[in-house]
């Protein structure tokens, strides 16, 4: 979307000074004051690292652990890497000079627990072409103040199989806090996201469930994303579900203070967005309380609306294959955002009247080789939430471009029928 | 006394507290400045069991070992186009075993299991004088080993009598004058050894960078005589299934400007970030390939939007930007020295200047 909206903004102005958005710099712990390791007992653990035997155990006592170089385990098989806390055992990479993330993960059943990782450059923990991850107990956070100056992702799990994600916390990041990309069959659960940009993404993903977390003061809750031109191309199969999705009313930090977004899609997203489904296949989104989210509870929307090209081999823009129910909502969080564009459609030409926070958005972009009118539900996008009839629900009509952006409130399009999502994650959920 | 002067005091007391704290940071950067590195061999036996504790045991040199003169054994090879490091200059050499030659199979260069890769990483004091005094830092050795290859780094001592081996890397700091006669200051950073397969990745597997067909396919001079690498190599009956220059793939020098600037720009691309950016490689979860072969444009980058690139994306939209090289998230990265921006991710904490201004003039030149 290209629109400018700027007409509105003279009108809108009230509301831009009341809505500003939060920013957090909360903190589990205070970190400084643990125990300051030695170098020589930091580079012990870059050296364990580094002589890994497959089926041992790495220790990391308890400490703040000041690292200068990546910690890489590099294809090693049954490995757990294990610290002495959550708020023990401390890898701070704020000293860390080059290199992408803090630490490296490749290899095969490998489990990572009870430590964090602070202010890595890049991200956190990326663990690529891992086939049985698991993260329990990890905690990944930036404790800089300025948050222009953190991180990527904090847990980054990509091109990976099998991955458990379990009672984790992810703090702060610049992108998404727990973000698994290019990945098949996948568990986030019992997890805590705040203060990033996204809470949780789950992107070009096969076969994944995010249940019993809670993404709270991020500016987006939970996402679910497919994106255009990687060797993954479409995912498909996801359940989001038990999960409390609350006050993700962050300002999206993603590009610094006054500049608009860039290339980087997650720029988008307006504060106040609990769900959102982008160019999203077979995705239910059940039983969560979906809470004062101050822009949208849910939106639903295809690749079209970045503006960005959508021609890609092996992908679709379209987002299809979409089923909520059980969910609760809360429209208190405030008024929508005005900051990024997609919050200037929803707070200006929603169906329900300018500045009012929508619990289900869906911009009624559609395949016309699946339907010629919106109004069969070509997209298959089911809709049935308990007392349907009182929540705001805005479909938007964008096919006359930006000059004349129309919407409906009427929901019987998409409320009467079902979508048989499947995943199966049976196999890996007792890790 | 009045109000005011003692409001002086006490501003004159709070300048003495900076400069006092100033002077003691100051004095604390200088100690870390100097840290002394200087082992010593002792003793170590060349037993077979790599990898050996220092550089000298393995015997790949003659005489003085700074001056890295090779034995008779090793043959130094150069790729067309080099890795930037910081401006280091590099010289390589091959080891490969008795009575064991290379192979090209389906133009595809495979060492003989025993072989071992030898860089050496230095400074000269003055580059208008590239032979004279200089530096070595660092050693990088891969050795082919029944499971694969495997990279070990070892750090050269202050005295510049042998190498150590450090699997842990470090830090150390450089100066020297460049060509311009410009003082210049680097912080150079030694990758620890699994830093190595950021870059010496094929699959997960370790993997040669440098020694590959389309980049030792081209003339070298051997003691005086102008020959193809890979000739010179079946001629001294260390290399089979080289079928001359015309019949395998070659990439040029991105530093010989009589070349096509296009050319030239992904010869730079390829050996500085298709090691990462390229199916078999790690960078492939961006969708972004950069080898030389690559024409697609999407693949390239032109008009793609970044994937999981954070900040390093800055305020742009694009990878490629065709014509607007300063709107192209490729060169914001190259143009940076802040981790978490800077491409490649490592290996570098200066700025290439001369490659940046290549890739900015290819983009210029894209329509």
């Amino acid at each position: 979307m290209k629109a400018k909206y700027i007409p509105f903004f003279s009108l809108f102005l009230l509301v831009i000074i009341t809505s500003c958005s939060e920013t957090s710099n909360e903190q589990l712990f205070d970190s400084s004051l643990l125990e300051k390791r030695s170098a020589e007992e930091v580079e012990k653990v870059v050296e364990d690292f580094i002589l890994a035997e497959d089926s041992t155990t790495i220790e990391i006592g308890e400490g703040f652990f000041d690292l200068k170089t990546q910690l890489i385990l590099d294809s090693k098989e049954n490995i757990t890497i294990q610290g002495a806390g959550m708020e023990k055992t401390v890898l701070s990479f704020r000293n860390l000079k080059t290199g992408g993330e803090g630490m490296k993960i490749v290899g095969k059943n490998i489990t990572v627990k009870d430590l964090t990782i602070e202010d890595a450059p890049g991200d956190g923990i990326k663990a690529q072409h891992t086939d049985g991850l698991t993260l329990r107990r990890v905690h990944a956070t930036w404790t800089h103040g300025d948050k222009s100056k953190n991180g990527t992702y904090a847990l980054y799990p990509v091109q990976c199989k099998n991955v458990v994600i379990d009672e984790c916390i992810a703090a702060h990041s610049r992108d998404a806090g727990i973000y698994v990309g290019q990945s098949e069959n996948i568990i986030v659960k019992n997890s805590l996201a705040y203060g990033n940009v996204a809470g949780i993404e789950i992107e070009n993903c096969d076969n994944a469930e995010v249940f019993g977390n809670t993404a709270r003061n991020n500016s987006g809750g939970i996402l679910v994303f497919n994106l255009p031109g990687l060797p993954k191309s479409d995912g498909r199969g996801t359940k989001i579900y038990n999960n409390k999705i609350i006050d993700n009313n962050h300002k999206n930090f993603a590009t610094p203070i006054g500049e608009g977004p860039n290339g980087n899609t997650v720029t988008m997203i307006p504060p106040g967005s609990g769900v959102v489904l982008l160019a999203a296949k077979e995705v239910e989104v059940f039983d969560n309380e979906i809470l004062r989210n101050k822009t949208v509870g849910v939106a639903i929307a295809s690749y079209q609306i970045t503006g960005f090209p959508t021609d890609a081999p092996n992908w679709s823009p379209y987002t299809h294959d979409i089923f909520l129910h059980g969910n609760s909502y809360d429209r208190s969080g405030g008024f929508p955002d005005l900051s990024r564009e997609l919050g200037q459609l929803v707070s200006i030409y929603n169906a329900h009247g300018k500045a009012k926070t929508q619990d289900i958005v869906y911009d009624g972009i559609f395949d016309k080789s699946r339907g010629n009118s919106i109004a069969q539900n070509p997209m298959n996008i089911c809709i049935s939430e308990q007392g349907l009839e009182n929540l705001y629900f805005t479909q938007f009509d964008l096919s006359e471009g930006e000059e004349n952006i129309k919407s409906s409130a009427d929901v019987s399009p998409f409320s009467n029928c079902q979508v048989n999502v499947t995943t199966d994650v049976s196999f890996i959920s007792s890790k | 006394m009045t109000r005011f002067s003692k409001k002086n005091i006490a501003s004159y007391l709070s300048l003495c507290f900076l400069l006092v704290f100033f002077f003691s940071c100051q004095k604390e950067y200088q100690v870390e400045q100097s840290i002394v590195f200087d082992p010593q061999k002792d003793h170590e036996e060349a037993d077979g069991m790599y990898p050996y504790d220092w550089l000298s045991t393995y015997g790949f040199f003659e005489g003085d070992l700074k001056s890295l003169n090779p034995s008779q054994e090793l043959i130094e090879y150069e790729p067309a186009s080099s890795l930037f490091t910081d401006y280091a200059l590099k010289s390589r050499f091959v080891w490969m075993p008795e009575d064991s030659k290379a192979a090209i199979i389906n133009d595809k260069l495979t060492l003989p299991l025993g072989s071992v890769l030898i860089k050496n990483f230095y400074y000269p004091e003055d580059y208008s004088k590239p032979e004279g005094k200089r530096r070595i830092i660092e050693t990088r050795l891969m050795i082919h080993q029944e499971k694969g290859w495997e990279a070990f780094p070892y750090i050269w001592n202050d005295s510049q009598t042998d190498a150590k081996l450090k699997v842990v890397g470090g830090e150390t700091t450089v100066s020297f004058v460049n060509e311009k006669g410009e003082d210049q200051v680097i912080n150079y950073l030694i990758p620890n050894k699994n830093q190595c397969k950021t870059c010496h990745n094929e699959n997960e597997k370790l993997d040669p960078l440098g020694v590959e067909v389309k980049h030792l396919n081209h003339e070298k001079d051997f003691d005086g005589r102008k020959i193809n690498q890979l000739a010179y190599w079946t001629e001294i009956g260390k290399l089979e299934g080289f079928e001359g220059v015309e019949n395998h793939p070659s990439m040029v020098d991105y530093s010989n400007e009589s070349l096509p600037l296009a050319d030239r720009a992904k010869a730079y691309l390829d050996i500085n970030c298709a090691h990462c950016h390229r199916e078999e490689g790690p960078a492939s979860t961006s969708g972004l390939f950069l080898s030389y072969e690559q024409t697609d444009p999407l693949k390239l980058g032109i008009n793609k939007t970044p994937v999981a690139a954070g900040n390093g994306a800055g305020s742009h939209q694009f990878d490629i930007v065709p014509g607007k090289a300063d709107e192209s998230i490729l060169v914001h990265r190259m143009n940076s020295t802040a981790v978490g921006v800077a491409m490649p991710e490592i290996g570098r904490t200066s700025i290439h200047q001369e490659g940046v201004e290549l890739i900015r003039a290819w983009i210029n030149e894209m329509k």
